[in-house]
């Protein structure tokens, strides 16, 4: 079970992409904003077309997937979806089991329960009754976690779950994501913004720079000095974690171009 | 927010009251079809000639398979229920069912609360349609069917087509361009309408009427031919109506939710599309019910549309036979053009929507 | 003596054959042909008649039927005893059901009802014959028709034979008249917009019996509007303006009458501005005679003072 994605560029805007994603591991990309990373999450899961090169997906190739059965192997957490306000939390986090429901078949007690599981791992189960209007940003994205969830699928793609989340949510949810892989043996794509997060949680990064993959591999050999410097413009910020010894990139005040620092609000 | 805990571990609290919910919308669709018959029932007893309850019922009955009832009324007493009076009934409902499901689907589809049935042209290209019908001279009337609403039917159809063929771009259909080209096709078949209506001569009062949509003269004839039409795309719209939920959030999410956006797109459309047709076909542009009644139906039981579409379905069908009954006793033997019903009822309760807005309901 | 009483049993005889078939000599039963080319066929006398316009109802009580006139339009005004009778529609809604239960053998109906409401009321077993005459003669020729249908096909005779002479005395000095002779003549429907009569209306035919030019004779369609500047264009020599309509306006009278635009056409330079009660020429009924004699005075006054 992997998600193979062999080279293709869009407009060229990213050229001769070429990663592998196992079961049971969780791969990080990242780069700076506006590399493409949404691009990729959304040429995986065949929203747009690849110029050239394939995606494969379990070994078949994604664009001849009937979309049902893709839904059903391939889940993604978008960025910034529309939602329609007036529906319940619980309603769109049931709208995650379509994929495994026949055409015309309604949905059961049991995908009912999955939904009610799924809210209940994201912790979104007290929201079950609210309107979608009335959630903030991070309900929100709790609540897509929990759909994608509820989708049962066997690879995950996610474009940046954390984003408006505070850290005690951030660590959660992530928690969550790589518990699940390892359980499920799921293969998890996560186009994350903060490094330090993607250093800690992903087996392995993907780092985009200039339409290209500027290096790929364990943390430790991606997140760089040279790396950081390279793609980021920021000088001697990487450092070692002091309890588990990863990477982890500290800013400090008069370090130019830090673009890439996320602030990781509260 | 209770915080996750790490595993597997379920709070023990059971899932919350959906199961109510629906129970509660479902009865609400019995008790909908249960109030269609009634309301099917007594409007046939009101009419402009004073006919007794008791004869009516009875008369209804003896037509029932298996009931013997002696008749002892006069023969157009059973003409007038029978033949006039019951198949413009159970048209009105048939047409109302057909453009409220038509209007809650295009609200869906779009994803807009201002889409109606109309909006892509189909009701221009009827009017334009049935303008020529009424134009033309007598041989063409006498040919045993009716030739205005055959036309009517085929300028719906016409319309239809060059609007979804503007309108495509590669393999997608766009939504905002779907509804840009039917606007201006739309306003240019209008304005065709138009000046044919004013170099009408004597025709122009039977044109207008029939603009403005009328229920009178309705035949057996007729129904027999909007029934399937409308049975056909009440049935396909009916069993899109989980997808069409999911549809409502962005396109790309459907996408990666395994719907096929495209094809729904283009079935939901051809289904709408046609029961408008086969409804304006023979009976004229009613307006308000296709953008109200989906509204009203939403305020009161939620935008789940497996629940939104047969409800809208009843609700307009009830709404429209009332009307009806309206137009053509209040003013007797003079008939109000039913649009005017629709309108004077459908406009302070839009107002009253845009009153409540504090509650958003779309 | 046997011969005798065997005439009398013979002319007996006769007399209540034809009291058998139809009461009245007069009448036959057959199949007709109405105006919007449609076959109907007649059995027996129409006893309960319904009109379904102005001018069908007033041919009917023209023709001595008004006793048999079970239904009208809320239009009928003429005659007076056409207002009392039940109203089954506006002028082109028909309310079937009234229809229905006034339980009627004859409908006459016009050719605004041919799309819908004719084939309603066939479909319920009512009997519809359409009068839709586009001349003068039309007209005669549907007092004929409804003669026929009703058994009153002497009265009708008798009637059209009267018209006709009228009309005779009009044509009679009309006919020859060259083109420079006939003034130019503006008929005056309705002035908002400005409406008049084409070359396929009734009213022209009348124009041109009474000896006069329609300045829009070549405008086709029936009641096309026509432009101010047209009209000044063709400085029309006589205006007849058409009033009432139904509720007594005289505003396109007015209109034709003190319009400053039309101050410097001969028409008005010669205060040659008639008015007409609209429902005479409009309708096709007996009175269009009388209409006829208006214009005829109205255009050629030398010719015909003592109308």
């Amino acid at each position: 079970m992997q998600d193979v994605c062999l080279g293709y560029g869009r407009k060229v805007v990213l050229k001769d992409i070429n990663f592998r994603v196992m079961p049971g591991e969780m791969v990080g990309l990242i780069g700076p904003n506006g590399c493409g990373k949404s691009t990729i999450i959304r040429a995986l899961s065949r929203i747009i077309s690849p110029h050239s090169g394939k995606i494969l997906l379990d070994g078949k190739d994604v664009s001849r997937v009937p979309r049902r059965d893709l839904a059903r192997l391939l889940g993604v957490v978008p960025q910034m979806p529309l939602l329609p306000s007036v529906f319940t939390a619980f309603e769109v986090v049931l709208m995650g089991r379509n994929p495994h429901l026949g055409l015309f078949q309604y949905e059961g007690p049991r995908e009912l329960a999955i939904t009610w599981r799924a809210m209940e791992k994201t912790g979104t189960h007290s929201l079950a009754e609210r309107r979608v209007s009335e959630l903030s940003g991070g309900e929100i994205q709790s609540l897509l976690m929990a759909r994608v969830l509820a989708q049962e699928t066997k690879a995950i793609l996610l474009d940046e779950p954390t984003a408006n989340l505070d850290i005690g949510r951030q660590v959660e949810i992530l928690d969550l994501i790589r518990d699940l892989c390892r359980e499920n043996s799921l293969a998890v794509l996560a186009a994350l913004h903060d490094l330090n997060l993607a250093s800690q949680y992903c087996d392995r990064l993907v780092l985009i720079n200039n339409g290209r993959i500027q290096a790929e591999g364990t943390p430790r050999e991606v997140i760089t000095p040279r790396n950081i410097k390279e793609v980021y413009g920021a000088e001697h910020c990487v450092y070692t974690h002091p309890i588990n010894g990863l990477p982890t990139v500290l800013l400090k005040a008069g370090n130019s171009q830090s673009a890439d620092m996320e602030e990781r609000g509260a | 927010m209770s915080r996750h805990q790490p595993g597997s571990a379920f709070t023990n609290q059971a899932p919350p009251v959906h199961f109510p919910h629906w129970r509660g919308r479902v009865y609400a669709i019995l008790g909908l079809l249960v109030a269609l018959g009634v309301a099917m029932i007594f409007t046939t007893a009101v009419g402009s000639v004073q006919i007794p309850f008791s004869t009516t019922w009875q008369i209804l009955l003896s037509k029932l398979p298996l009931v013997q009832v002696t008749p002892t009324w006069p023969g157009t007493l059973e003409t007038i229920i029978l033949e006039i009076r019951l198949p413009r009934v159970v048209l009105a409902g048939l047409v109302g069912g057909a453009l409220s499901l038509a209007g809650a689907t295009y609200q869906g589809l779009f994803r807009n609360p201002l889409a109606d049935p109309y909006l892509i042209g189909v009701a221009q290209g009827a009017a334009l349609g049935a303008v020529v019908g009424f134009l033309l001279p007598s041989p063409w009337h006498n040919m045993g069917f009716g030739i205005i609403p055959l036309l009517a039917f085929v300028g719906a159809l016409i319309s239809t087509a060059i609007v979804y063929t503007l309108a495509r771009v590669g393999k997608t259909l766009p939504v905002t361009t779907l509804i840009l080209a039917g606007v201006a096709l739309g306003a240019l078949l209008g304005s065709v309408v138009s000046y044919l209506i004013i170099s009408s001569g004597e025709k122009m009062h039977g044109i207008i009427f029939w603009l403005m949509g009328s229920f009178s003269l309705s035949q057996w004839s007729e129904v027999k031919v909007v029934l399937p039409y409308v049975v056909v795309g009440v049935v396909v719209i009916l069993l899109y109506a989980r997808p069409l939920n999911v549809m409502q959030l962005d396109e790309e999410q459907a996408q990666q939710l395994g719907i096929n956006v495209e094809r729904l797109k283009l079935i939901l459309l051809a289904a709408a599309t046609l029961i408008t047709a086969a409804a304006v076909s023979f009976v004229g542009t009613i307006g308000f019910v296709g953008i109200i009644i989906p509204h009203a139906v939403r305020l009161i039981w939620g935008p789940d549309h497996r629940f939104l579409l047969p409800l809208s379905v009843l609700s307009g069908a009830i709404f429209l036979i009332l009307a009806d009954v309206i137009a053509r006793t209040v003013l007797a033997p003079m008939e109000i053009p039913i649009g005017v019903i629709t309108a004077l009822v459908g406009a302070p309760f839009f107002l009253y929507l845009l009153r409540r807005r504090r509650r958003i309901i779309f | 003596m046997k011969l005798k009483s065997l005439g009398v049993i013979i002319i007996l005889a006769v007399l209540s054959l034809s009291i058998v078939t139809g009461c009245q000599p007069g009448f036959q039963p057959g199949t007709f042909t109405d105006d919007l080319g449609r076959e109907i066929s007649i059995d027996g006398i129409p006893q309960r008649i319904i009109s379904l316009a102005p001018g069908n109802t007033e041919i009917l009580f023209d023709l001595g039927l008004g006793d048999r006139v079970v239904g009208v339009t809320e239009f009928c005004n003429y005659p007076e005893a056409a207002i009392a009778k039940p109203k089954v529609g506006g002028f082109s809604t028909v309310d079937v059901e009234r229809v229905v239960a006034l339980e009627p053998d004859l409908i006459l109906a016009t050719s605004i009802h041919e799309a819908k409401v004719i084939p309603t009321l066939e479909n319920v077993g009512l009997t519809v014959v359409a009068l839709a005459p586009e001349t003068l003669d039309g007209v005669l020729d549907n007092i004929i028709l409804v003669g026929k249908i009703t058994g009153r096909s002497q009265e009708a005779s008798r009637l059209v034979a009267g018209l006709e002479e009228r009309i005779k005395a009009i044509t009679d000095k009309t006919e020859s008249l060259p083109e420079s002779q006939r003034p130019r003549v503006f008929y005056v429907l309705w002035h908002e917009p400005l409406m008049t009569v084409g070359s396929e209306a009734r009213i022209h035919g009348l124009i041109v019996k009474a000896g006069g030019t329609n300045i829009a004779q070549d405008l086709t369609g029936d009641y096309p509007t026509i432009s101010l500047e047209a009209v000044i264009l063709a400085n029309p020599q006589v205006i007849i303006a058409g009033s009432g309509h139904g509720s007594g306006e005289d505003s396109t009278f007015q209109f034709a009458k003190t319009e400053p635009i039309l101050e410097d056409i001969d028409a008005r330079r010669h205060d040659r501005v008639y008015e007409m009660d609209a429902d005479l020429p409009s309708r096709p009924g007996s009175r269009i005679v009388d209409a006829l004699e208006f214009f005829a005075r109205f255009i050629h006054p030398e010719l015909f003072p003592q109308i």
